[in-house]
């Protein structure tokens, strides 16, 4: 009796451990996109070089956390929520890289763009707009994960259709302006591909909170309308 | 205790002085069972007794009093005295701790108390504003979970606390925390957690106010330097040399108009506060009208929108420069072809005075550094345009000496409107 209570308290300790490593690679993908998103609106391409950075350190935390769900599961065998725990972070790491990978994408476009020449500023707004959405959706979605909150994961998951919405009409503005001038191309489609990456950052954000509401209630709720009720 | 013995004895003779003469006069089992009926008796009592105090301890109660019979009174009234007592410890232990947490969440300091695990044992509602935590559902989780940011962890890891850190928060644009972390009681830990936005802002402003002053005056300054050398090393023919002493005093005449305006600001700075003397707006509006339409040169309209009701209280030559430079900032901002609004309108509330133009704009994210000394959205375009930066530090300078608000709103490529907004106390001829 004594022997497995220590033992499974031992287990909780891990799995908590486990947990607190990947909010914290949450973390570094969370200072990398609000570090790009600076990087847009302020031109400072220093900064892209630490977000390349991070974006190492991301990496192998990524592989590090992987490793220790194998061990986990290899040794403790866990079942049921421990289980679902596991298996869930071992995808929402993967989430979280790429998320980070966006990050870095928007940093290089930010960089080719201030190397060229200006930021037209027209589309300043709306994509700080977007970003900060994408942004907000990634630290509520790591908030739910550290909580357990399925509601919040929920409504990340809902915000992820407005994200959608925006980035749709920024194409659609980014186009007309190609038509009107088509010296503009060059910059709108490094434009369009940093807009690209924050729409994706947000959708991550989403499977993310898909997972965790895999882990709490176990209901798989990807690739379903289940939650638009 | 004793008596209580001796009690149980004489309870116990007395049956068998009873019995006695039963048994030997009657039968020897009615003896008997007169006997063990005494004892019987008695054993009742103790038990009923003792079930009271069974029934209590399950649940004692201190409202219903606790009563026992004979040598059971004394017993119950100490257990029931002390249990009495021990609740109105606990109670005024309660009131203490409570008192200490109201005492925590007036703190105007963020304050987090976390175990040898940083997990999360209490913090204060300044700390869950700071922070972007919920007590409720926080307690016991590792801050690290939620505060997320890799300096903070980075921070809190290497356990050296000999100095504060300070963090931008990620959770409230813009707010400067300052977190120390101070060991307690062994090895739980208090974080003090200060916002430091406001003197972060002002030392920011104070380091930039004289990197810019320098910079602004070196300018000019290489410039003339530049020309009196080469006037001094080579031979240059009339014609050339007149051009370089039109240069040079055109930035003599630049450098000027920043000490200019310096001293404008310092002294309105240091100025004693503006008197009570009501302004012609009727008039003033029509001299800036006709003075935006002097600097404009016919390239943009200049509409004027007022009912020429009422006036202003206060030093005219301080207004007629914030408005004036208003206007200006308008005309020069706003490319040919555009439209300038000059408004004015006043109330029993308030009044107000506004510059609407069709210019450039000016991205939200300036607009509250946009008065402070020599900032400039983009260095090239304002000087080129004649600015010196310091135009509408002034502006707010001399509004706010008339205790007037200046509310700006802008959308880039459409256009901004200035606003002034006076309170009633300023407005004269309602």
């Amino acid at each position: 009796m004594n022997e497995s209570q220590h033992l499974s308290s031992q287990f909780d300790e891990e799995l908590s451990r486990l947990r607190t490593h990947v909010l914290q690679m949450g973390g570094l993908v969370e200072t990398q996109v609000s570090a790009a998103i600076d990087a847009y609106s302020t031109g400072e391409i220093a900064s892209v070089k630490t977000i390349v950075e991070t974006d190492r350190k991301v990496n192998e935390l990524e592989k590090a956390i992987d490793d220790d769900c194998a061990h986990i599961i290899a040794k403790r065998q866990p079942t049921a929520s421990d289980l679902r725990l596991v298996l869930g972070i071992s995808k929402i790491v993967t989430d979280l890289e790429r998320a980070g990978d966006e990050a870095k994408k928007i940093a290089k476009g930010v960089r080719r763009i201030y190397e060229n020449g200006h930021m037209p500023s027209q589309y300043g707004v709306g994509i700080r707009h977007l970003a900060e959405a994408a942004l907000t959706m990634v630290r509520e979605a790591l908030d739910a994960f550290a909580r357990l909150d399925t509601v919040q994961a929920t409504e990340v998951i809902r915000a992820d259709s407005e994200v959608d919405t925006e980035f749709k009409s920024i194409i659609r503005q980014l186009i007309t302006h190609m038509m009107e001038d088509p010296r503009t191309i060059t910059t709108a489609i490094d434009i369009i591909s940093i807009a690209r990456a924050i729409e994706r950052i947000g959708d991550h954000a989403k499977n993310v909170s898909e997972q965790v509401v895999y882990v709490v209630e176990g209901r798989d709720i990807r690739h379903t309308k289940e939650l638009i009720k | 205790m004793t008596a209580q013995v001796i009690r149980a004895l004489l309870l116990a003779l007395l049956s068998i002085v009873v019995a006695l003469p039963v048994g030997h006069f009657y039968a020897p089992w009615a003896g008997w069972v007169v006997f063990c009926g005494g004892l019987g008796l008695q054993m009742l009592f103790h038990f009923r007794n003792f079930a009271r105090l069974d029934r209590w301890s399950r649940a004692p109660v201190v409202d219903s009093s606790l009563e026992g019979e004979g040598a059971w009174d004394g017993i119950f009234g100490r257990l029931y005295r002390h249990e009495k007592d021990l609740r109105a410890q606990i109670a005024r232990r309660d009131a203490e701790i409570a008192m200490l947490i109201a005492a925590g969440q007036a703190l105007t300091d963020g304050v987090v108390l976390l175990d040898n695990q940083n997990q999360i044992l209490f913090c204060n509602t300044t700390a869950e504003m700071q922070l972007g935590l919920v007590v409720k559902t926080d307690r016991g989780q590792p801050v690290v979970n939620l505060v997320r940011q890799p300096e903070f962890v980075a921070y809190l890891t290497d356990e050296d606390f000999s100095r504060p850190l300070t963090l931008r928060s990620d959770r409230n644009e813009d707010r400067v925390l300052s977190i120390y972390v101070i060991p307690y009681a062994g090895d739980r830990r208090l974080m003090q957690i200060k916002d430091v936005t406001q003197t972060d802002r002002l030392d920011r402003m104070r380091r930039d106010f004289v990197a810019n002053v320098s910079h602004e005056l070196r300018t000019p300054l290489t410039v003339l330097a530049g020309f009196l050398e080469t006037l001094q090393e080579i031979e240059v023919d009339r014609e050339e040399q007149a051009r370089y002493l039109a240069m040079m005093s055109e930035q003599s005449l630049r450098m000027q108009s920043i000490v200019q305006d310096l001293l404008t600001l310092s002294s309105i700075e240091s100025a004693p506060p503006p008197d009570n003397e009501p302004v012609d707006m009727v008039n003033m509006i029509d001299k800036l009208r006709r003075d935006a339409e002097a600097l404009s040169a016919g390239r943009h309209t200049v509409v004027v929108e007022t009912d020429g009701q009422g006036d202003l209280r206060g030093s005219e030559p301080e207004l007629v420069s914030a408005f004036a430079n208003l206007v200006s900032n308008a005309v020069r901002y706003t490319p040919p072809g555009g439209t300038i609004r000059i408004s004015w309108r006043a109330s029993s509330q308030g009044a107000e005075f506004a510059v609407q133009d069709t210019g450039i704009g000016i991205d939200p994210k300036h607009i509250p550094r946009l008065t402070e000394r020599f900032y400039r959205v983009d260095r090239g375009r304002s000087r080129d345009a004649g600015g010196t930066g310091l135009g509408l530090a002034i502006v707010k300078h001399s509004l706010s000496r008339h205790q007037a608000q200046l509310d700006i709103k802008s959308t880039p490529g459409l256009g901004s409107r200035f606003a002034a907004r006076f309170p009633a106390s300023r407005v004269a001829g309602i």
